[in-house]
C-alpha cells in the first residue's frame, strides 16, 4: 500500500503509474470498442477461450525463450482460426468449439509448465495481470497493438457494423464479409494479449464483455453506444488502478468489481427510467 | 415498360433438401416491370429469389442480370433485397433509423471510407421518401411492422438501385399500412423508374397496381397483367383447379374463391 500521506498528483509523477494509466486506458478503449462488436455478434465468450489457449502460448513462449506475449498472439490467432474453422465447417457450434479450444490449449500450458519443472517467471502475473509493474517495453508493445486495432475500428466499423446487424444482406450489398471477419477475428485475437498484462487471462473476457452489457441497457443509437461503452470500459480501468495503488488491492480484480458495480447501476437506472 | 430485360432465368432448377423446389423456370422481367411473385405457401417463392440473387445454388440453368451471366456479376449496387424476415432483427440492437438507413450506402467501392455530406443526403431523401423522416432519431426496435419495413425500403434506396426485390413486405402488416405500402412502391416504380418484384399473398393489390405476374408452384410461369386478361389460367396452375379470381378493375377490387 502507497504512504497514505502521498496524493493523487504524486501519484501521477511515478513512472509505473503513468505507465500503467496509459497501458490501461488504452487496452480498455480497445477491448470495449471491440467487446461492443462482440456482444451484438453474440461471440463474447470467444474471448474467453482464445483468452485461456493464450495461457498455452505464453508458457510455450517461456519453454523456448520467446517473448511469451508474441508466442501468446500467435497461438490466440490460431485459436481464433481455429473456432471459426470448426464453425464453419459444421464440426461444432461456436460455444462448443469455443470450449474444445479452451480446454486445449490451458492444457497445453499445464503439460509445458510440468516439463519445464515450473517457471521462473511468475506466471501468476499473466494469469490475473501485472499493470502497476509494466515496463517501457510493455507498454510500447499494448501501444502499437492497441493503435492497431483502432485504426481498424475506425475505418471499417460501419462495415462491422453492417455485417455483425446482417450478413447475408451485406454479402449480397457486395461488402466483402469473409476477408472482415477474417481480419476482425486477427482483431480480436490481438485485443486479447494486449488485455493481457492488464488484467490477465482469467479476467480478460470482463474488460471486453461487461461495459458493452451495460451499454446495450440504455438502449442507445450506435454511435452513443460505441462513446458509452469506451467510457465505461477506461473509468472502470482507471478507477481500478487508482484503487488498487492506493489500497494495495489487485487491480484486476478492482477493474471488474467497479465496471459490474457501473452495470448493476446503469441497469437500474434503465429499469426504472 | 423498357424492352430491356434486366433478370433473365433460362431452365433454373432448384432443390432444397434434396427435393426439387422451382423446375425448369424460364422468364425474363424488363427494365421498369412492376412484378408480383404469387403462390401458396411452400410453392418456392423465396427459393425462386435466393437462386435467382446467387444466394443459393441452383442445379441447373443460367441466370442472367443487366445481362451478366450471375456467375460473372459483380454490380451489386443496382439490385437492392428486402428479405421476408428482415424485420425479425433483434430489437434490443443500438441502432438508430438513420443509422440503418445509412448503411445502404455502403459498398466495396466505398470500403473503409467515411460517410460524406452526399451520402446523409441521400439517407434523408431516401427517409423523406419514405415518409418515415420524423422516425430518424428513434431506435430501430421502436417502430411498429409497417415503419420498419419502409425503414429497409429506405435504406434499399440510398443505393440508387434500378432494381428492388422485396420478399413479403406486407406480411402481417395492417390493411391500410399495406395500402400506403403498395402506393410508395406504385410510386417508386412509375416516378422514379424502379423496376420493382415483390412477392405478395395479395392478389387484388398485385392485379391493381402490377404489370407482371409471375405465379410459382414449383412450375414458374409468367404472365402480362394488361385489361381483360382472364387471370385464372396462370393462377390456377400455381393454386389449383378449383380456384377463382375474379378482379374488377375499374374499381380495383379482387375476388378469391374456391369450389
Amino acid at each position: 500500500m502507497i504512504d497514505p500521506s502521498v496524493s493523487l498528483m504524486d501519484l501521477f509523477s511515478y513512472q509505473f503509474f503513468q505507465f500503467a494509466i496509459v497501458g490501461g486506458v488504452l487496452a480498455a478503449f480497445a477491448c470495449a470498442w471491440i467487446g461492443l462488436f462482440l456482444v451484438l455478434r453474440k461471440e463474447a465468450m470467444v474471448v474467453d477461450g482464445v483468452s485461456h489457449t493464450a495461457f498455452g502460448g505464453i508458457a510455450l513462449g517461456l519453454f523456448f525463450g520467446v517473448d511469451p506475449i508474441l508466442s501468446a498472439l500467435v497461438v490466440s490467432i490460431l485459436a481464433v482460426m481455429g473456432i471459426s474453422y470448426m464453425r464453419k465447417r459444421g464440426l461444432a457450434q461456436s460455444d462448443s468449439a469455443t470450449a474444445v479450444m479452451l480446454a486445449l490449449g490451458f492444457s497445453t500450458g499445464l503439460i509445458v509448465i510440468s516439463l519445464a519443472g515450473g517457471f521462473s517467471v511468475d506466471i501468476f502475473s499473466y494469469l490475473f495481470g501485472s499493470i502497476l509493474s509494466i515496463s517501457r517495453s510493455d507498454l510500447t508493445l499494448i501501444s502499437v497493438l492497441s493503435l492497431a486495432v483502432l485504426i481498424f475500428l475506425s475505418a471499417f466499423y460501419k462495415e462491422l457494423l453492417a455485417i455483425t446487424f446482417d450478413e447475408e444482406s451485406s454479402r449480397m450489398m457486395g461488402l466483402p464479409v469473409r476477408p472482415l471477419s477474417a481480419v476482425f477475428n486477427l482483431i480480436v485475437a490481438v485485443t486479447i494479449i494486449l488485455s493481457i498484462k492488464i488484467i490477465g487471462i482469467i479476467l480478460v473476457i470482463a474488460l471486453i464483455a461487461i461495459p458493452a452489457l451495460a451499454t446495450l441497457q440504455l438502449r442507445l443509437s450506435f454511435k452513443r453506444s460505441v462513446i458509452m461503452t469506451i467510457l465505461i470500459g477506461i473509468v472502470s480501468t482507471v478507477v481500478g488502478i487508482l484503487v488498487s495503488a492506493f489500497y494495495n488491492v489487485a487491480t484486476s480484480g478492482v477493474i471488474v468489481f467497479t465496471m459490474v458495480g457501473i452495470y448493476l447501476i446503469v441497469a437500474a437506472y434503465a429499469k426504472l427510467g | 415498360m423498357g424492352q430491356e430485360p434486366v433478370i433473365e432465368v433460362e431452365g433454373l432448377m432448384v432443390e432444397r433438401s434434396g427435393s426439387l423446389v422451382i423446375e425448369n423456370a424460364t422468364f425474363q422481367v424488363m427494365r421498369g416491370d412492376y412484378v408480383g411473385i404469387v403462390g401458396p405457401n411452400g410453392g418456392g417463392k423465396t427459393t425462386l429469389l435466393l437462386a435467382m440473387l446467387g444466394m443459393i445454388p441452383r442445379q441447373g440453368g443460367v441466370v442472367r442480370i443487366f445481362g451478366k451471366d450471375l456467375r460473372n456479376f459483380s454490380e451489386w449496387e443496382k439490385i437492392a433485397f428486402v428479405p421476408q424476415d428482415a424485420i425479425n432483427f433483434d430489437s434490443s440492437f443500438p441502432l438508430s433509423v438513420r443509422e440503418l438507413v445509412s448503411l445502404g450506402r455502403l459498398s466495396r467501392r466505398t470500403l473503409g471510407r467515411r460517410l460524406g455530406r452526399q451520402d446523409w443526403n441521400e439517407v434523408d431523401a431516401a427517409l423523406e421518401f419514405m415518409g418515415i423522416s420524423d422516425l430518424s432519431g428513434k431506435r430501430i426496435g421502436e417502430l411498429s411492422g409497417g415503419q420498419k419495413q419502409r425503414m429497409f425500403v429506405a435504406m434499399a434506396l440510398t443505393r440508387n438501385p434500378e432494381v428492388i426485390i422485396l420478399d413479403e413486405p406486407v406480411a402481417g402488416i395492417d390493411a391500410e399500412t399495406q395500402e400506403k405500402f403498395y402506393q410508395k412502391m406504385s410510386d417508386l416504380n412509375q416516378k422514379k423508374g424502379i423496376t420493382i418484384l415483390m412477392v405478395s399473398h395479395d392478389l387484388t393489390a398485385v392485379f391493381c397496381r402490377m404489370s407482371k405476374l409471375i405465379c410459382v408452384n414449383r412450375d414458374v410461369n409468367i404472365a402480362d397483367i394488361k385489361p381483360g386478361i382472364d387471370p385464372n389460367e396462370i393462377l390456377r396452375k400455381a393454386y389449383g383447379e378449383h380456384f377463382h379470381f375474379v378482379f374488377h378493375r375499374h374499381e380495383c377490387r379482387g375476388e378469391f374463391s374456391r369450389d
